[in-house]
């Protein structure tokens, strides 16, 4: 016991000083909130200052109630009209081609934000063209179609001879909220960006442990077994002692590293008024946690110590790193349909039975039997990968030069 | 040396490579207080030999076992090792380094702090205890390694080619801990292909050669069964009719300088004679055989090939 605890004090201590770790530890929720956060931020961001917009107006109808709408209806938050339009100069008559070399050039200076092109008003459909640099304003690009085709309507509406009261009578304004519901019938407030983003988090944050520190399990093996400081290591201890003491230290320096973490999460979310996991979600998250840490750990073990160059340890590695992607790649489609069949079906697969659980708890709350069955094989899929790995370890660690050969390996797991 | 029971016994031990068998039937006994060396040449099968020894590899035949018992989890406190190819962790720290190592060994952190600054000391390397393994020279990493193997005063240490390396005044340096390690009652078992080394060294020795064992014994006794006495001659002159000398059993001649192998009852008195009437000698000796040259009738001679005695 003593030497599994001077191993797992060794893997640690030496591992929590090294670079890597620090940088690993700030920079990922960093790239996490960066990726998760930011450009959902600055794309419902309401703007500062007032935006130049152009109109090139083939109809000669449009432009100026556009403009008058545009002008009138949204407002900055200091009373100042969102958007100013401006006119292009435009020969009355002349084709609207003729306006867009100067207005594009408008548009590359920076004069205006961008300008519409409206070729013509059609007896159905309507185009509009809408020329900027920044194409990812979602908000401006709502806000001119609602306002065009609210221009137009009343056009036809005149033309019908319907009051245009009675079209705003007939205009409804439709608020859709959704509600989860949770499993005790509380009703729960919920948007979809705040359950996307505690299940994304959860998955991320497991992905990244389980990357980072897998990496970490195989390449101190690697080294080892390369300067051959892995004889004096088994001479010392035995395979058995040195696997658990590993798995033991680095098990700490993941939950060092989770733990820091989650306190950046809390202060994020007492900062910003989130509450993104109930209590009972976070701990049943810290156990497939747990559980997900302690599973892949024995598959790093396996699939590592038997390696015997730095280029099979990326291969191996990157490959793990795929199984691990595949819950990632699901979280959209199973965020839609939470009781998909194969949804529930994946979740029974241990090498992603932790993600899809940080997937699904956020989203939906799943039954309790599958929690605890999944628990189960959990459970017994460690005790299995631990032993089989064990078993690999033993002998992996003392192979150098060729790498065996896969029908080696399950000879050494039978043999024990 | 030769009453009380032996420390380690090998018996028989075997080990096969896929294709290559890489020792077949090596047995000696190592005592306490007593230096072994085990020789032969590259690739002869020491190192797998040590490695089975202390459990790192389980042979497919024969048996180790330390005073009477097999290897176990107590026998990995007993025993120091210094494998044949360096390594530590590069990024850590000396002291750091040597402490794990330590502590693996069921040693006390405390005390083996107190002790592995004294070693350091030693080693003139006390100022260093804070560096990084890497910004070391290869020797003191060698230094720190020797350190590791021994620091937890072991009953048994195995040091694997520990000379290879070491500038001479640290070769002294490791010999005198041989020294004090055996005055301490402590067996030590080395491995070299260095005969010289071998010859002042060790108190018993086993040969290898190709996985087999070739001799082994004390040295005294391998001396007396193996070796001919030679003399040496530093003459001027054409010394190329001494290969003809009655008694001499084969001769290496160089410049101005002859190896004379003697037969068993080589008449010393009227050789020296006949070889001081013919040049002008500078210096004669007569010899023990040296390892060197028995290691080298028994291996690498020309008829050595099958010359398992």
């Amino acid at each position: 016991m003593n030497k599994i605890l001077a191993v797992a004090r060794w893997e640690y201590v030496e591992k929590v000083k090294s670079k890597a770790f620090l940088i690993g530890l700030f920079l990922t929720p960093i790239i996490m909130v960066g990726m998760g956060v930011i450009p959902s931020l600055l794309a419902t961001q309401e703007d500062k200052t007032s935006k130049s917009i152009g109109v090139v107006d083939g109809t000669g109808q449009l432009a100026v109630p556009f403009a008058h709408r545009m002008q009138t209806r949204y407002m900055l938050s200091d009373g100042r009209p969102n958007y100013v339009v401006m006119p292009i100069e435009q020969v009355p008559g002349a084709p609207v081609e003729e306006s867009i070399g100067e207005a594009d050039r408008r548009v590359a200076s920076g004069d205006i934000e961008g300008y519409c092109i409206i070729r013509g008003m059609g007896p159905a459909d309507t185009v509009v063209e809408y020329r900027t640099r920044a194409v990812g304003d979602f908000m401006l690009g709502a806000r001119i179609e609602e306002t065009i085709r609210g221009i137009i309507a009343e056009k036809r509406a005149q033309g019908l001879g319907i009051d245009p009261r009675v079209l705003k009578e007939l205009q409804v304004k439709l608020d859709l909220r959704t509600v989860k519901v949770s499993k005790t019938g509380e009703k729960e407030d919920s948007d979809f960006l705040k359950v996307f983003f505690s299940a994304y988090v959860f998955m991320m944050m497991l992905f990244f442990l389980i990357v980072t520190s897998g990496q970490v399990l195989v390449r101190s093996v690697l080294e080892e077994k390369s300067n051959r400081i892995v004889e004096v290591l088994v001479s010392s201890c035995s395979p058995t002692q040195l696997m658990a003491g590993k798995v033991l230290g680095l098990s700490a320096l993941g939950f060092t590293q989770i733990g820091f973490w989650a306190l950046i999460g809390v202060a994020a979310t007492a900062q910003f008024g989130l509450n993104i996991v109930a209590p009972v979600n976070a701990l049943l998250l810290i156990v497939y946690f747990v559980l997900g840490y302690l599973f892949y750990a024995a598959v790093f073990i396996a699939a590592g110590s038997p390696l015997t160059t730095e280029q099979a340890a990326q291969q191996v590695t990157s490959y793990l790193v795929m199984l691990l992607v595949i819950p990632i790649v699901l979280a959209l489609p199973a965020m839609k349909n939470p009781d998909a069949t194969w949804i529930k079906v994946l979740t029974f697969i241990p090498l992603l039975t932790p993600t899809m659980m940080a997937l699904r708890i956020p989203i939906q709350m799943p039954q309790v039997w599958e929690i605890v069955l999944t628990i189960f094989i959990m459970i017994v899929s460690i005790y299995f990968g631990m032993v089989a790995a064990g078993r690999i370890f033993r002998v992996g660690i003392l192979m150098t030069g060729k790498a065996p050969r896969l029908a080696e390996i399950l000879r050494w797991i039978k043999t024990g | 040396m030769t009453g009380d029971p032996a420390m380690l016994q090998v018996k028989d031990v075997r080990k096969a490579f896929s294709t290559v068998v890489a020792v077949d039937g090596v047995s000696f006994e190592v005592h306490r207080g007593e230096i072994f060396g085990l020789l032969g040449p590259n690739g002869a099968g020491k190192t797998t030999t040590i490695r089975m020894i202390l459990n790192i590899l389980p042979p497919d035949g024969g048996v180790v076992t330390f005073d009477g018992h097999p290897f176990t989890d107590q026998t990995r406190n007993l025993v120091g090792y210094l494998p044949e190819e360096r390594g530590l962790y590069r990024k850590s720290r000396l002291i750091d380094t040597i402490l794990y190592f330590a502590e693996l060994r069921g040693m006390h952190r405390g005390v083996a702090k107190e002790e592995a600054m004294k070693w350091l000391k030693r080693f003139g390397l006390d100022d260093q205890a804070l560096r990084k393994v890497e910004e070391l020279s290869k020797g003191n990493q060698q230094k720190i390694q020797f350190i590791t193997a021994i620091l937890h005063d072991p009953a048994l240490v195995i040091l694997d080619e520990p000379f290879s390396g070491l500038d001479p005044v640290n070769q002294v340096l490791f010999q005198d801990i041989f020294d004090e390690m055996k005055q301490q009652g402590r067996a030590v078992i080395f491995s070299t292909h260095q005969m010289e080394q071998a010859e002042k060294l060790s108190d018993s020795l086993c040969l290898i050669n190709q996985g087999r064992m070739v001799l082994g014994g004390s040295v005294r006794e391998v001396k007396k069964r193996y070796g001919s006495n030679s003399l040496h001659v530093e003459f001027e002159g054409d010394g190329a009719f001494m290969e003809g000398l009655p008694g001499v059993h084969r001769a290496f001649l160089y410049k101005n300088a002859a190896e004379l192998d003697l037969t068993e009852n080589a008449g010393v008195n009227d050789l020296i004679a006949g070889i001081n009437a013919k040049v002008a000698v500078r210096k004669i000796e007569l010899r023990e055989p040296s390892l060197h040259s028995i290691f080298m009738q028994v291996v690498g001679g020309p008829s050595a090939s099958g010359a398992t005695p």
